[in-house]
């Protein structure tokens, strides 16, 4: 909720609470970066919707929502290569995306500065898998590093800048959640002009990495990374802190951890902190090996320093105890916390833990179960509404291959439409997949974002092989998952610029699909249906694709221009006198704005909840859902 | 034992997706760094957000570095809702102050009949276990007397105020509200906040 606004601010020395997010934003302008093309993605989504209030205040900025990820890659590093700073940002799953260009980009190097930011996600709160990207960069040979804070999100931005000029690289920049979604003071600094147009300077036989080229490339990155390491040894990005007989090796949000529970635990140690964690100062660390006699690692996810730390003790011949994750000390899975390291700590040095966790958890234990409240689709999601009828169209017996985004939460009954799922996209593939080897209808569904961003060579693959699958594409009118950004859909750019939508529809005829229909949710439940059911015995009965639309923009979306607009519509409610407690809409529905009132019996609507979209109306068989007059 | 950090205060507020938890977290930490105090928050952002349960964590003082409030570390856990309160109690340190809205919203597994919404008494009995310091009041009640649901936040704020337990003066928290929100919206949040304060002052 910093504004945008106040990230353009030429003011060095202010101080804002900033979100990590919003730090990367403003280093942005102060690195002098010129062009920044990202895909959106929790937990790195805040970077995108800041710098694209800020790109049309900033003079000779440009800023893109590209496609996907590869395509925001691509784009970015063809910038830094014509000779601009440059930046591309991603969540873990998306540098799986963009793994392609990624690999060739260190072959060829960039002129001026690139950073590539990873938002990895440890824990999974909002991600499909918590991979760690860290391995990205020792496979692809590219320099990176790792803030452990907001702070030195902005700060070490700055410095992954000048070390990608140093030595022609493109630069990894790993966060995690708790670092991305984390709020500290960020003091401001000063804002460069930016360069005007820059003027590409032909270089083919270093650009096109054909094997001959490749050939020289390949040994050339590998000096590129040794002479990067000379610079880790004595960067003070990579600093040691504290005395003691103990050593602790960390990096990223960890450390905070590992200097909180020294404190609360009273104890001395001393700490190396990595920021620069590819390639690591291995004489570094070599030297704080030899001065202890015991190490502690302290990284989340991967034994990535820690499998680097016992490499080198090995070939150096230090003897030295390092314990970490290979003993059993810390886990590959979930985030960390001062517990997670205190815990350990205490195990290693044979103490008691500063509080009985052991007997809080005892405790909790025991209070009696507590109902879950898993994330679900809003009150008024259009989603609720096309699921509701592709359900009762199939009489939940179709195969329903999903997708990614708020609509994967249809996962959850009494909805239950969503059977398989890989990554972006592949709802329609896996349908392809699964409407060859069974006989069973296949009914997908795709947001229109995903539609955009990985969509297309599925829907080209199910035109051309005609496979009998439907698609039904959720066009809310936005990304809402990630908060809501624009895509080519919307008829909105990354600049703020209107230009003319792409057409769902449109596009669909125009690879090829026969059968192509919009649809409007909130129209008519009972005409959804209908076109639910003629579609798949279109695919059936003509072996190809056949697709619907089905068009209503995200409910947060219409809720936020009424309240903008202070237009206030006519109520829905339950009547009671009506309404026989036959609770069908709650159970086929499950809207979180209707509950039963324990006292009556009988279903309420909480006005304060419901977003009007009028769905239950066709749900309850009594009629007993009603609307205010005007 | 010794807590070398009892200079800090930490706060985890927990509630459900679209209450406002984020925000009273933001503006919070925001009216704490005015003051000049260091602070760290802890979002929880996106899938975690669509009407689940939401936890934010504020930490202000020289000793916070990290965002995290593990288990038995927490001063003060505010509830926007009796079985989100409950949901978190663990974080409690002991003697810690709870600050919890009896305003219920019921979860769709409850509604659905698939799980059920502990009793009253019996969501105390278990927070109870935790520590005796428990202020409980109908936020949702006073949001709406103010003028709207979305103030919910503001009556959690000002409660915050009302323990005395946070170094923010009730006069730099009113300065971020009006600050923090649209013109139109002042009267009502303004409202909620000093009636907020002023009920858990009251309980005290
Ligand atoms: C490779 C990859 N990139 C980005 C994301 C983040 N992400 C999650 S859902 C989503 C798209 C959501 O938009 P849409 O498909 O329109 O569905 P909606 O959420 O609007 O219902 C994105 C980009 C991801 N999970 N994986
Ligand atoms: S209560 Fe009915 S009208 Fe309101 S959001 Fe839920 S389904 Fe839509
Ligand atoms: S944010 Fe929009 S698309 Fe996502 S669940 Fe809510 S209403 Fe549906």
């Amino acid at each position: 909720m910093a504004k945008p606004q106040e990230l353009l601010e030429d003011n060095p020395g202010k101080t804002l609470l900033l979100l990590a997010n919003e730090a990367i934003a403003r280093g942005v302008l102060e690195a002098g970066v010129r062009l920044v093309a990202l895909y959106p993605g929790t937990p790195s989504s805040e970077i995108g919707n800041n710098l694209t209030v800020m790109a049309p205040h900033i003079p000779n900025f440009y800023f893109e929502f590209s496609t996907n990820e590869k395509v925001a890659l691509e784009v970015a590093g063809a910038a830094a290569i014509a000779g601009v700073r440059s930046m591309m940002v991603c969540k873990g799953p998306g540098l799986n995306v963009a793994a392609d260009p990624f690999f060739s980009l260190a072959y060829v190097g960039v002129r001026a500065g690139m950073i590539i930011i990873v938002a990895d996600d440890p824990s999974m709160w909002s991600s499909q898998n918590e991979n760690d990207s860290r391995y990205y960069a020792l496979m692809g040979n590219m320099p990176m590093m790792e803030p452990s804070d907001p702070i030195e999100a902005k700060s070490m931005l700055l410095e992954a800048y000048k070390y990608s000029e140093m030595f022609e690289l493109p630069v990894l920049f790993r966060t995690t959640t708790r670092v991305n979604h984390t709020r500290a003071p960020v003091t401001f600094g000063r804002i460069p002009t930016l360069p005007q147009k820059v003027e590409f300077e032909k270089e083919p036989f270093r650009f096109v990495p054909i094997p001959s080229v490749a050939r020289t490339r390949h040994p050339w990155l590998l000096k590129q990374v040794e002479k990067a390491r000379e610079v880790s040894e004595t960067s003070p990005l990579n600093f040691t802190e504290g005395e003691g007989e103990l050593g602790i090796i960390t990096c990223g949000v960890s450390y905070n951890y590992v200097r909180e529970s020294l404190v609360e635990m009273d104890i001395q140690a001393e700490i190396l902190k990595l920021g620069i964690t590819h390639p690591i100062p291995e004489k570094k660390i070599i030297a704080f090996l030899c001065k202890h006699k015991r190490v502690v690692i302290v990284e989340e996810l991967e034994p990535f320093i820690e499998t680097h730390t016992r490499r080198l003790a090995q070939l150096h011949d230090v003897s030295v105890e390092i314990l970490g994750k290979e003993q059993g000390y810390f886990s590959r899975v979930g985030e960390y916390s001062p517990r997670i390291v205190m815990e350990a700590l205490c195990r290693i040095i044979n103490c008691n833990t500063p509080i009985n966790w052991e007997e809080i958890d005892d405790r909790a234990r025991k209070i009696p179960e507590i109902p879950p409240r898993p994330p679900l689709l809003c009150a008024g999601c259009p989603h609720r509404a096309t699921y509701y009828a592709i359900r009762a169209a199939t009489r939940g017996k179709a195969i329903y291959p999903s997708d990614i985004g708020c609509y994967t939460l249809s996962i959850a009954p009494p909805l239950e439409t969503a059977d398989i799922l890989f990554d972006m996209g592949s709802s329609i593939t896996t349908a392809c997949g699964l409407s060859e080897v069974t006989d069973q209808d296949v009914v997908a569904t795709i947001g229109d974002s995903t539609f955009f961003a990985s969509g297309l060579p599925g829907i080209v693959d199910a035109v051309y092989n005609q496979h009998r699958i439907c698609l039904v594409v959720l066009d809310n009118r936005t990304t809402a998952m990630t908060g809501h950004q624009p895509h080519p859909g919307t008829g909105i750019t990354g600049m703020q610029k209107k230009v003319q939508a792409l057409d769902i529809e449109e596009v669909c005829k125009g690879l090829g699909v026969k059968y192509v229909k919009t649809v409007y949710p909130f129209e008519s439940i009972a005409g959804l249906v209908g076109e639910v059911r003629e579609m798949v015995k279109w695919a059936r009965d003509n072996h190809s694709p056949a697709v619907l639309v089905s068009k209503e923009p995200c409910a947060l979306l219409t809720a936020a221009d009424r309240r903008r607009e202070g237009i206030v519509l006519p109520k829905y409610y339950v009547e009671s006198e009506t309404c026989n407690a036959c609770k069908r809409c709650l159970n086929r529905l499950s809207c979180p704005a209707m509950y039963m009132n324990p006292e009556t019996e009988k279903a309420v609507i909480d006005e304060t909840l419901c977003n009007l979209c009028g769905t239950c109306i066709a749900v309850c068989p009594q009629g007993a859902i009603k609307r205010e007059a005007e | 034992m010794v807590r070398n950090n009892s200079n800090t205060i930490s706060i985890a507020i927990s509630g459900v997706g679209g209450q406002g938890v984020l925000t009273l977290a933001e503006i919070l930490a925001k009216t704490a760094l005015a003051e000049g105090l260091n602070v760290r928050v802890g979002e929880i952002h996106g899938m975690a957000q669509r009407g689940g349960h939401v936890v934010c964590t504020i930490r202000i003082g020289d000793g916070a570095k990290g965002p995290v409030i593990d288990a038995g570390t927490a001063d003060l856990l505010v509830g926007f809702e009796p079985v989100e309160t409950l949901r978190e109690i663990h974080l409690i340190k002991k003697n810690g102050c709870v600050v919890m809205s009896s305003h219920v919203q019921y979860p769709v597994a409850v509604s659905m009949g698939q799980a059920e919404y502990p009793t009253h008494e019996s969501i105390l009995r278990s927070i109870g276990e935790f520590t005796d310091r428990v202020i409980e009041f109908d936020a949702m009640d006073i949001a709406l007397k103010s003028g709207s649901s979305y103030a919910l936040n503001m009556v959690m704020f000002g409660a915050i105020l009302g323990t005395g337990l946070v170094p923010i003066s009730k006069d730099s928290a009113l300065r971020a509200i009006r600050e923090s929100f649209p013109k139109r919206f002042e009267k009502i949040n303004i409202d909620a906040a000093e009636t907020g304060f002023s009920t858990v002052k009251s309980c005290l």
